[in-house]
C-alpha cells in the first residue's frame, strides 16, 4: 500500500503540474462565480484593463452564480494537499468554506496558519468570517492587528513583497483596502458606533470610487445630511480612479441617488447618458424625487410601473409602501404586504409593509407590533422607525412616538425628519420652546427643506410673532415655487391657508384672501379654509359674504365651534345693519335701525379671534404631521 | 333680443342632427335626448347630402376599435372598465370618453357607498380632485366636451368661479352641446351675472337665456322666448310646452299651467319630466283625483324615477301620510341626490313632523344644489323661528326675500321676525311693503295695525283695521279671529272717541264672533245705556252658528305663528 501510494505521488505530481492547474482553473471558476462580494471589489482591478472596455458589464457576467459550492469544496481541498499548501490555494479553499457558510472552519484554516497576518486577501476574508458570525469584536482584532503588523517596517516591506507577489498569483489584492475599510465600516455600525463607520465608509468609497456598496450605506443609513454628501461626492477621486468618460456617469449615478428629502428639486439626466433613462435605479430615483416634491400621482405611476417589471425590487419597495400609505390604498397594501411576507420574511420591507398597512387603516396595536419587527429584523431601517414613531403619533401618545424618534435620530444622523418630529410633538404637547429647538436643530441638517421652514412659521405664529411667521412661511413657498411645479402639490393647501391667516394677523386682508383663494384651489372644499375666507370677510365688514362662507364651511363640517359662534354673531351684525326689504319705501323709514339695536359687532368678534387663531395654528401644525408621516416613509 | 325667426331652418334643424350625433357618439345621453326631441320638432327636410358629408369625418374613426369597445362599455354602465380600455388615447373623442366614463364612475360609486341617512357625509374628492389637476394640464387642449367635463369637475368642487369661466368657454366651442348650458345655468346667480358672461352669438344661446330667465324668476322674458321659438315651428316640441307650463306655475298662474300640463300629457303621454311639478301645481290646487291618477300613470310608466318618487311623495303628503311621503323622497334622492325639488319637499315633510333638525339638513342640501331655490331658504326660515333663533331666520327670509322681491309671504314672515326682535319700525315697513305688493294671504295688514296697536298709534291702527275689514269683504272671510279683532278694536277705538254710531256698527259685528261676543255685549250695552234716553234698544243679534266656524281654525300645535296662513304645506307647492 505505502508502495503503491509512494510511486503514486510522483505519478500523481508529475500529472499533477498539468492536473493541477486545470483543477485549479475549475476550483477557481466555481469559486469565482459565486463570490458575489468579495471577489467583485478585488475584480474592480480589472477596470484599467483596456481589453475590457465596459469593464461593469463583463465583471457582472464574470460573477454569475453557479452554487456549485460543494464541488468546489471538494476540489480546493484537494488542492491544497496536491500542492502542499500553498498560500493561494489556502486562499481559495477558505474561500469555499465560506460559501458553504463554514464561517469558523474558515477563519481557523486562516488564521492558524497566520495568513491574515501577511497577506491582506486572507485577512479579509478571515475578519469576514467573523463578522458572518457577527463576531463583531473578533472580526475587529483581526483588521486591527494587521494593521499594528503593518506599522512594523519589516513585516510592511514583507507584505507589500506578498502583495506584489500575490497580485501575479492572481490572490484577489487590488482594491483589497477599501474592501477592508467597508467590512471595517460594517462591523462598526453593527457594534453602534456610526461616527466611525461612516468614516471607514467614506475611506473606502475614497480608496476606490467605485465602491458602491459603502456610498450606499452611507446614503441609505442617512449617515451624513445633504451638504455633507455633495461635500463628499465632489472630493471623490474620480480623476485619479476612473477614466475620462467613466467620470461623468459615476459622477452623475452618485448624484442621482443622493437624498432627496431634504428639499424639493428637479430631477435630470445628461444628454449623454440618456440610455440610462430606463435604467430601473435611474427611474427609482425619479419617482424618488417625485414623492419628495409631493407629487404622489406621478410617483405612484412610476413605482407601479417598475413593480410590473422587477416586482421585488428592494430599492423600490420602499417607495411604493409609502406612496401607497401617502395615497391611501389599504387594499393594495394589504395585497403586498402579503406577498412580500410571504417571499422575504426575513427583510425588513415586508414588515414594513404590513406595518404600514395597519397604520394606514388605523390598526396601531398591530402596525406597532410589525414595525418594531421591522426594526429589529435591521436596526438601521429608518423608515421603519419613523412609522414606528408616527404609529403612536397617530394616537397621541406623545411620550412614546418622541422616544421613538428619537432612536430614530441616533440612527439617522444625517436625516433631519426624526428631529422634525419630535419638534412637532413638542409643539402638539405645548411645549413651544422645546419645539422650536429641534426644529432648529432640523433645519442646521437641511436649511432648505419646506417642510421645516413652514413648522418654525407655525412655531412663530404660536408665539404671536406674526412677522417671523409670515417670514418663514414665505421662504418655505419660495423654496416650493423654485422647483416650477405645473401644479402645486394639494400637501401646500395647508401653508398657503397658514400665510393666509398670518396675513390676516398683520392685517393684510386682501393678501389674506388671495392666499386662502390659493388654498382653496389647490384643495377644494376644504371646511377651514372656507371658515378662514369668512372670517376674514368678517372683519373687513364685508358680512354678508361672511354668511355665506361659514354656511359653507358649516355645510361640510357640521361640528365647527368656531364657525357656528361666528356665523351667530354675523349673521346677527348683518340683519342689523341691513334694509329690512329691497328695493323701495326706503324713504319713508325712520332709519335708526342698525347699529343701535345691537351691541357692537367687531370688538366681539376679535375676543373670538384669539381663540380661534390657536385652533387654527393647530390645525395646519397636526395636518403636517400628518403629511410629514407619510413624507419619510421611505428613505430606506 | 334676436329674432329667431330671421335665421335659417335649415341650418337649425342640421344643427340639431349633428348636435344628437356629436352627443350620442360621446354617451351624453341627455344632450342627444334635447337635440333630438327638439329636431324632431322641427318639420323640415334637409339634404341628406349635407347631413353625410357631416358624419363622415376622420375624427370618428381614430381608434376607432377602442373608442367603439369603450362606448359599449359605457352603455352597460361598466364606466371603470371604460375608462380604461381608452385610457391612454390622445385623440379627443376618446379621451372625453375617459373622462366623462371616470366621472361617472366616480358618481356612481359615490351615490352607492352613501348611507341611507339624508345629508352626505363628508366624502373624499380625492378622485374629482386629480381629475381636476389632469384635466386643468390640459386645458388648452381640450374641445368644448372635454371643456364640459373639466368645467362639470369644477363645479362639484365647488370652485365657482372657474367653473363658469370653464363653461362658457365650453359652450363657445360647442354650443349645440345642451348639457354644458345646463350646467351653466345652475351657475348663475342674477341678472348681472348673465349679462355679464361673454356668450356665443348662437340659436341655442336664446333658449339658454329662457332656461335662466326661468330660474332667476324673470319668467316674462322667458315666455317671450319660448313664444318666438313656438311660433317659429317649433310648436310640437314638449321641451318648449313643459318650459312654458313651468313658467306658468312659477308664475301661480294656475289655470294656465294646468292647461299647458295638460297639453303635454296629450303630446307626449309618456313624459315624466317637469311632472313632479304638474305635481305640486295639482296639490296647491287640491286636485286630489286629479294628482291620484297622475302618481299612478307615473307608477306604471316607471317607479324608479326622481320625477315619479317626486309625485307620489306629494300625493301621500296630500293625504297627510307623512313618513311614506318621506319615503319616496328619500328614495327620489337616492336615485338623484342632485335632485333640487325633491329636496325642498323632504325639508317640508320633516317640517310637518316637527323634525327640525333633518328639516334643516334637507333644506341645506336643497340650496347646496341650488342656490336660486327661495322655497327651501324660506323653509329655513321657519325651522329657525321654530328654533328660536331669530336673526338666523330674519337672515334666510331675507335671502328669500331677494330671491323673490314680489312675494308678499316672505316680507310678511321678515315683518313678523322683526316683531320679534323688537325692531318695530322695521316689522311696520315689512308689513306695508307685503300689503302693497299685494298681499296673498291677506295678513298683512292686519298685522301692521296690530302693530300700530302695540305701539299705540291709535289713528293709524284704527285706519289699518279699517283698511283690513274693507279688504276681507273684498275677498271674503280669511280669519274669524282676526276680523272679531279688528271690530273689536275698532269698536272701542270709536267707543273711545265717543263715535257711537261707529262703535255701535262695529260691536254688533264683534258680537258675530264666539270669542269677541262678551266684550260686545258690554259695549253694546255700554253704548245704548249712553243713548238710553228714548232710543228702542236693539237687542244684539247673536249668530250662534258661527261659533263652530270659528273655533275649527286649522293651526297645528306645534306652529309658532298662530294667525298666519302661511304653512309649510301650503307653501311647499307653490312655485
Amino acid at each position: 500500500m505505502a508502495g503503491e501510494s509512494g510511486c503514486q505521488v510522483p505519478e500523481s505530481q508529475t500529472k499533477g503540474k498539468l492536473n493541477l492547474d486545470r483543477l485549479k482553473e475549475i476550483v477557481k471558476k466555481y469559486i469565482d462565480k459565486l463570490s458575489a462580494f468579495t471577489v467583485q471589489k478585488s475584480s474592480y482591478s480589472s477596470k484599467t484593463n483596456p481589453k475590457l472596455p465596459n469593464d461593469d458589464i463583463c465583471e457582472a457576467r464574470q460573477f454569475l452564480v453557479q452554487h456549485h459550492y460543494e464541488s468546489a469544496l471538494f476540489w480546493a481541498d484537494k488542492i491544497v494537499s496536491l500542492s502542499g499548501g500553498a498560500v493561494e490555494d489556502i486562499y481559495w479553499y477558505a474561500q469555499t468554506l465560506y460559501h458553504t457558510g463554514q464561517y469558523h472552519r474558515a477563519a481557523t484554516l486562516l488564521c492558524s496558519r497566520k495568513l491574515d497576518r501577511h497577506y491582506a486577501a486572507c485577512r479579509f476574508l478571515a475578519a469576514k468570517c467573523h463578522f458572518e458570525c457577527k463576531e463583531w469584536q473578533e472580526a475587529l482584532n483581526i483588521l486591527d492587528m494587521a494593521e499594528v503588523s503593518l506599522t512594523k517596517p519589516s513585516f510592511l516591506q514583507s507584505s507589500i513583497n506578498q502583495l506584489s507577489m500575490d497580485a501575479d498569483d492572481s490572490l484577489p489584492i487590488r482594491g483589497i483596502e477599501s474592501s477592508i475599510s467597508l467590512l471595517r465600516g460594517r462591523i462598526y455600525e453593527a457594534m453602534d458606533n456610526r461616527g466611525l463607520a461612516a468614516d471607514c465608509f467614506r475611506r473606502a468609497l475614497q480608496q476606490d470610487v467605485y465602491c458602491f456598496e459603502a456610498f450606499d450605506l452611507l446614503v441609505s443609513h442617512h449617515m451624513m445630511s445633504a451638504q455633507e454628501e455633495q461635500d463628499l461626492l465632489k472630493t471623490l477621486p474620480l480623476v485619479a480612479q476612473c477614466p475620462e468618460d467613466e467620470m461623468e456617469l459615476v459622477r452623475f449615478l452618485y448624484q442621482n441617488r443622493l437624498k432627496k428629502y431634504d428639499k424639493p428639486g428637479t430631477h435630470s439626466i445628461p444628454q449623454s447618458l440618456s440610455p440610462l433613462l430606463e435604467n430601473v435605479d435611474v427611474v427609482v430615483n425619479l419617482a424618488e424625487r417625485r414623492y419628495y416634491n409631493c407629487e404622489f400621482q406621478k410617483c405612484h405611476k412610476i413605482t407601479s410601473g417598475v413593480l410590473s417589471k422587477d416586482p421585488y425590487n428592494s430599492r423600490c419597495l420602499p417607495l411604493h409602501v409609502a406612496v401607497l400609505v401617502e395615497l391611501k390604498k389599504p387594499n393594495a397594501l394589504f395585497y403586498l404586504g402579503h406577498k412580500l411576507v410571504d417571499f422575504y420574511p426575513n427583510k425588513p420591507v415586508s414588515w414594513f409593509a404590513v406595518g404600514c398597512y395597519y397604520l394606514l387603516t388605523k390598526n396601531f396595536e398591530p402596525a406597532r407590533r410589525y414595525l418594531s419587527k421591522a426594526t429589529t429584523l435591521e436596526k438601521t431601517f429608518g423608515p421603519a422607525w419613523l412609522a414606528y414613531g408616527h404609529s403612536f403619533a397617530a394616537d397621541n401618545e406623545h411620550d412614546q412616538a418622541m422616544a421613538a424618534y428619537f432612536t430614530a435620530s441616533q440612527i439617522m444622523k444625517g436625516c433631519h425628519l426624526p428631529v422634525l418630529y419630535i419638534g412637532l410633538e413638542y409643539g402638539l404637547t405645548s411645549n413651544a420652546k422645546l419645539a422650536e429647538r429641534f426644529f432648529t436643530l432640523a433645519q442646521s441638517i437641511a436649511p432648505d427643506d419646506p417642510f421645516v421652514l413652514h413648522e418654525m412659521g407655525v412655531i412663530a405664529f404660536q408665539n404671536h410673532e406674526w412677522v417671523e411667521a409670515e417670514r418663514y412661511f414665505k421662504e418655505a413657498l419660495s423654496r416650493i415655487q423654485s422647483v416650477g411645479y405645473q401644479h402645486m402639490p394639494e400637501k401646500w393647501e395647508a401653508l398657503l391657508n397658514n400665510l393666509g391667516h398670518v396675513s390676516r394677523k398683520l392685517k393684510k386682508y386682501e393678501e389674506a384672501l388671495e392666499y386662502h383663494r390659493q388654498a382653496e384651489l389647490l384643495c377644494p372644499q376644504n371646511p377651514s379654509t372656507y371658515s378662514a375666507i369668512a372670517y376674514i370677510h368678517a372683519l373687513t365688514g364685508n358680512n354678508s359674504l361672511a354668511v355665506d362662507f361659514f354656511h359653507k364651511a358649516l355645510g361640510l363640517r357640521r361640528d365647527d365651534a368656531f364657525s357656528t359662534t361666528m356665523l351667530g354673531h354675523v349673521i346677527e351684525a348683518l340683519m342689523s345693519e341691513v334694509p329690512p326689504i329691497v328695493g323701495d319705501d326706503d324713504s319713508d323709514s325712520l332709519n335708526t335701525s342698525a347699529s343701535v339695536v345691537l351691541p357692537p359687532f367687531r370688538p366681539l368678534s376679535f375676543s373670538q379671534a384669539d381663540t380661534d387663531d390657536s385652533s387654527l395654528a393647530a390645525h395646519p401644525g397636526d395636518n403636517s404631521s400628518m403629511m410629514a408621516i407619510e413624507e419619510v416613509e421611505m428613505d430606506g | 333680443m334676436a329674432d329667431i325667426s330671421s335665421w335659417d331652418l335649415t341650418k337649425v334643424k342640421e344643427d340639431l342632427i349633428d348636435a344628437y350625433r356629436e352627443c350620442s357618439m360621446r354617451r351624453l345621453l341627455n344632450g342627444a335626448k334635447w337635440a333630438a326631441e327638439l329636431s324632431s320638432a322641427l318639420e323640415i327636410t334637409v339634404d341628406p347630402q349635407i347631413l353625410m358629408k357631416k358624419a363622415c369625418n376622420e375624427e370618428y374613426f381614430l381608434d376607432f376599435d377602442k373608442v367603439s369597445l369603450a362606448a359599449t362599455y359605457f352603455d352597460l354602465k361598466e364606466y371603470d372598465r371604460a375608462a380604461h380600455v381608452v385610457r391612454d388615447l390622445k385623440n379627443p373623442l376618446a379621451y372625453f370618453l375617459h373622462m366623462y366614463a371616470e366621472f361617472l364612475a366616480e358618481e356612481t360609486q359615490r351615490l352607492d357607498n352613501a348611507s341611507d341617512s339624508i345629508g352626505q357625509a363628508n366624502y373624499d374628492n380625492t378622485k374629482l380632485r386629480n381629475m381636476k389637476t389632469e384635466l386643468s394640464s390640459r386645458h388648452r387642449e381640450l374641445d368644448g366636451f372635454g371643456l364640459y367635463i373639466y368645467g362639470v369637475v369644477l363645479k362639484r368642487l365647488d370652485l365657482t368661479k372657474m367653473a363658469v369661466e370653464v363653461l362658457v368657454e365650453a359652450v363657445t366651442k360647442q354650443p349645440l352641446h345642451w348639457g354644458a348650458w345646463q350646467e351653466l345655468a345652475t351657475l348663475i346667480t342674477d341678472r348681472e351675472m348673465l349679462v355679464s358672461l361673454a356668450l356665443p352669438n348662437h340659436w341655442v344661446r336664446q333658449l339658454f337665456l329662457a332656461h335662466v330667465y326661468l330660474e332667476l324668476q324673470l319668467h316674462e322674458e322667458a315666455l317671450e322666448i319660448y313664444q318666438t321659438f313656438i311660433n317659429t315651428g317649433f310648436h310640437k316640441s314638449s321641451y318648449l310646452v313643459a318650459q312654458v307650463a313651468t313658467a306658468y306655475h312659477n308664475m301661480r298662474d294656475v289655470e294656465q299651467a294646468v292647461d299647458a300640463f295638460e297639453e303635454l300629457e296629450k303630446m307626449d303621454p309618456f313624459r315624466l319630466e317637469n311632472m313632479d311639478i304638474y305635481s305640486n301645481l295639482l296639490y296647491v290646487k287640491e286636485m286630489r283625483a286629479e294628482l291620484a291618477h297622475l302618481a299612478h300613470r307615473c307608477c306604471d310608466i316607471n317607479k324608479y324615477r326622481v320625477e315619479t318618487c317626486c309625485v307620489i311623495g306629494n300625493y301621500y303628503s296630500l293625504r297627510s301620510q307623512h313618513e311614506k311621503a318621506i319615503l319616496y323622497f328619500q328614495r327620489a334622492l337616492r336615485l338623484n341626490p342632485h335632485y333640487l325639488s325633491a329636496w325642498t319637499l323632504m325639508g317640508h315633510e320633516y317640517m310637518e313632523m316637527k323634525n327640525t333638525s333633518a328639516a334643516i339638513q334637507a333644506y341645506r342640501q336643497a340650496i347646496e344644489v341650488n342656490k336660486r331655490d327661495y322655497r327651501a331658504w324660506y323653509g329655513l326660515g321657519q325651522t329657525y323661528e321654530i328654533l328660536k333663533m331669530p336673526f338666523y331666520s330674519l337672515y334666510y327670509y331675507r335671502q328669500a326675500h331677494l330671491l323673490k322681491p314680489n312675494d308678499s309671504r316672505m316680507v310678511v314672515a321678515l315683518g313678523e321676525c322683526y316683531e320679534k326682535l323688537e325692531r318695530l319700525q322695521e316689522a311696520k315697513k315689512c308689513f306695508r311693503k307685503a300689503h302693497n305688493i299685494g298681499d296673498v294671504e291677506g295678513g298683512a295688514l292686519y298685522k301692521l295695525a296690530k302693530l300700530y296697536e302695540k305701539l299705540s298709534e291709535s289713528e293709524q291702527a284704527a285706519s289699518a283695521y279699517t283698511e283690513y275689514i274693507m279688504e276681507t269683504e273684498r275677498r271674503g272671510v280669511l280669519s274669524h279671529e282676526e276680523i272679531s279683532q279688528a271690530y273689536q278694536y275698532l269698536a272701542n277705538y270709536h267707543w273711545s272717541r265717543k263715535q257711537l254710531d261707529e262703535a255701535y256698527a262695529a260691536a254688533q259685528k264683534c258680537a258675530e264672533f264666539t270669542e269677541t261676543r262678551e266684550d260686545a255685549k258690554v259695549i253694546l250695552q255700554q253704548i245704548q245705556s249712553l243713548r238710553s234716553q228714548g232710543e228702542s234698544s236693539m237687542p244684539a243679534r247673536f249668530d250662534d252658528s258661527m261659533g263652530s266656524l270659528t273655533s275649527s281654525d286649522h293651526i297645528r300645535p306645534g306652529e309658532p305663528r298662530t294667525f298666519d296662513g302661511v304653512t309649510p304645506v301650503s307653501l311647499k307647492f307653490t312655485p
